[in-house]
């Protein structure tokens, strides 16, 4: 199936490269495909790129260039981020709080400090997603080092107060790190007015190349590195810099500081078109809510469909049951789980995500597939009429 | 994930379940299990499977699983069903493996259909 036969909306998943961010990287590919750490004027050259594209993320994200590490995607971030700081302040105290709803690159990261001998508490959301913040005070403890807390739920799109977190966070002197994949390039983040420390990101989630990501560390937070092999990146991150890669991050950050409103304005129609298309569907229920929620993600569960089955029979629309990282996993979501629903309102869940190249049409033929979809399965069901 | 986990013969029966619905006043075989649920009704005229139709909640292998049975069976004597053995379909389908229990629900409702024909004689035709 080409891609031109596909209706995209896992936008949450990946996105297509921008055509300025695909320029941007053939014009350096081909001109300054020089090593950035080389000591002559080529390599001064592909330093110059790498400033430039962290002068652009600073500016998305209201930070100094310097504060940004250079990783390979969010996963390698929230592996430095989370391993990196808990090691370093392990000598102060070994307890650590996250929320069972983060993503498998964040979860994955606190079972293995467990495994280390690190004491995790992990928090429960109210059955709308969102972190208490009474909760969260209460789990605090004097020896807690390290929260980490993600901005945007990737199965939801349920938004946390990060800026309430950082507060709590900072006042106790506990490093506060969020895991902002599906944030950073979609929503305005100001880092600086938020009492972050560390902050994960990666390029293709905002119509940039796959295989880049930074680090937000802030300025005097202390990490144990977790790669050895050169002085690259304060040896922090060692490694040859993916000049071209960091290009493209550069420039899908200098298209997003242009382009966040109108995506966000473009984005909230479309999901109240989506959500108004299929929410008189019996048995359709919203997992999140419609406002409140970063809206390029839908996320509904359906009454008696079995969720496989409802996937394939939407084909061809190119959506997600559960997160894109768990989808050849049959078992039901996780994050759906811990905000109350059964296994079966998880496993029907369905995620619409939505993105810059979403149209009227997309969802106008999302919206009747979905309902083809519920009426073909229902239809073949033992004990429902057809 | 890199092959398509429904192959051709899947896809065609998850798109048009030609054998879905009842055969009203037929024998009817009923199971569920792991979730799934299946229906089997079967008009029986002579001895023989003369209309097999199917309803059941499940993924696109147990759907398609359905479908395939019927198809396979329609017209054949009913004393066949007593043979009846998931392996073929499991194969026809390239079920996965770790999809076994599901398939194996399709068997237990064949039996019960097999065991519904037996207490009745011959079944009314629409």
């Amino acid at each position: 199936m080409t891609a031109a036969a596909l209706i995209y909306l896992d936008y949450a998943a990946t996105t297509p490269l921008d055509p300025r961010v695909a320029e941007r990287m053939r014009e350096v590919q081909s001109s300054a495909y020089f090593n950035p750490a080389s000591n002559h004027v080529a390599g001064r050259q592909s330093a110059r790129i790498v400033a430039e594209a962290a002068a652009d993320l600073g500016a998305l994200l209201n930070v100094e260039p310097a504060s940004i590490i250079w990783t390979s995607g969010a996963t390698e971030s929230n592996n430095l981020a989370i391993l990196g700081a808990a090691k370093q302040r392990a000598h102060r105290g070994r307890h650590l709080v996250t929320m069972r709803t983060e993503h498998k690159a964040v979860v994955d990261v606190f079972r293995a400090l467990e495994k280390a001998g690190f004491d995790v508490t992990w928090l429960t959301p109210g059955p709308d997603g969102q972190l208490n913040l009474e909760t969260f005070e209460a789990a605090l403890r004097d020896d807690t080092q390290l929260v980490s807390i993600m901005q945007i739920n990737n199965e939801t799109g349920i938004v946390q107060d990060i800026e309430a977190i950082g507060r709590i966070c900072r006042s106790r002197k506990i490093l506060f790190h969020v895991d902002a994949a599906q944030a950073v390039g979609k929503v305005p983040v100001d880092v600086s007015a938020l009492q972050v420390d560390l902050m994960s990101m990666t390029a293709h989630k905002f119509y940039g190349p796959k295989g880049i990501g930074a680090l937000y560390v802030a300025r005097g937070t202390a990490l144990e590195p977790q790669m050895f092999g050169g002085g690259q990146q304060m040896r922090l991150r060692p490694g040859t810099l993916p000049v071209d890669l960091i290009a493209g991050l550069g420039a899908a950050a200098a298209v997003a500081v242009h382009r966040i409103d109108d995506d966000l304005e473009n984005l909230v129609m479309l999901k109240e078109r989506l959500w108004s298309g299929i929410r008189s569907i019996e048995g359709v229920s919203l997992n999140g809510s419609v406002r409140g929620t970063y809206p390029g993600i839908l996320n509904v569960s359906i009454a008696d469909i079995e969720g496989e089955s409802l996937l394939l029979a939407l084909e061809p629309l190119c959506v997600a049951t559960g997160s894109a990282c768990n989808s050849q996993s049959q078992e039901p979501s996780y994050v759906l789980r811990a905000l109350g629903r059964s296994d079966q309102e998880a496993q029907s869940a369905i995620r619409f995500s939505l993105g810059r190249q979403s149209s009227k049409e997309d969802i106008d033929f999302a919206i009747s597939a979905y309902r083809s979809a519920v009426r073909k399965l229902r239809s073949l069901a033992p004990g429902v009429a057809a | 994930m890199i092959e398509d986990p429904y192959n051709a013969v899947v896809r065609d029966n998850f798109a048009h379940p030609g054998h879905a619905g009842d055969v009203p006043g037929g024998a009817v075989g009923y199971f569920e299990d792991q979730g799934m649920r299946i229906r089997l009704s079967a008009g029986v005229a002579g001895g023989v499977l003369q209309r097999l139709r199917f309803r059941a909640w499940g993924c696109p292998h147990v759907l398609a699983a359905c479908e395939e049975f019927c198809r396979q069976y329609e017209g054949r004597p009913a004393t066949d069903l007593e043979e009846f053995e998931t392996a073929r379909i499991m194969e026809d389908l390239a079920v996965p493996v770790e999809k076994t229990g599901r398939i194996l629900v399709l068997e237990d409702t064949v039996r019960s259909l097999g065991q519904a024909i037996l207490d009745l004689t011959d079944t009314p035709q629409e």
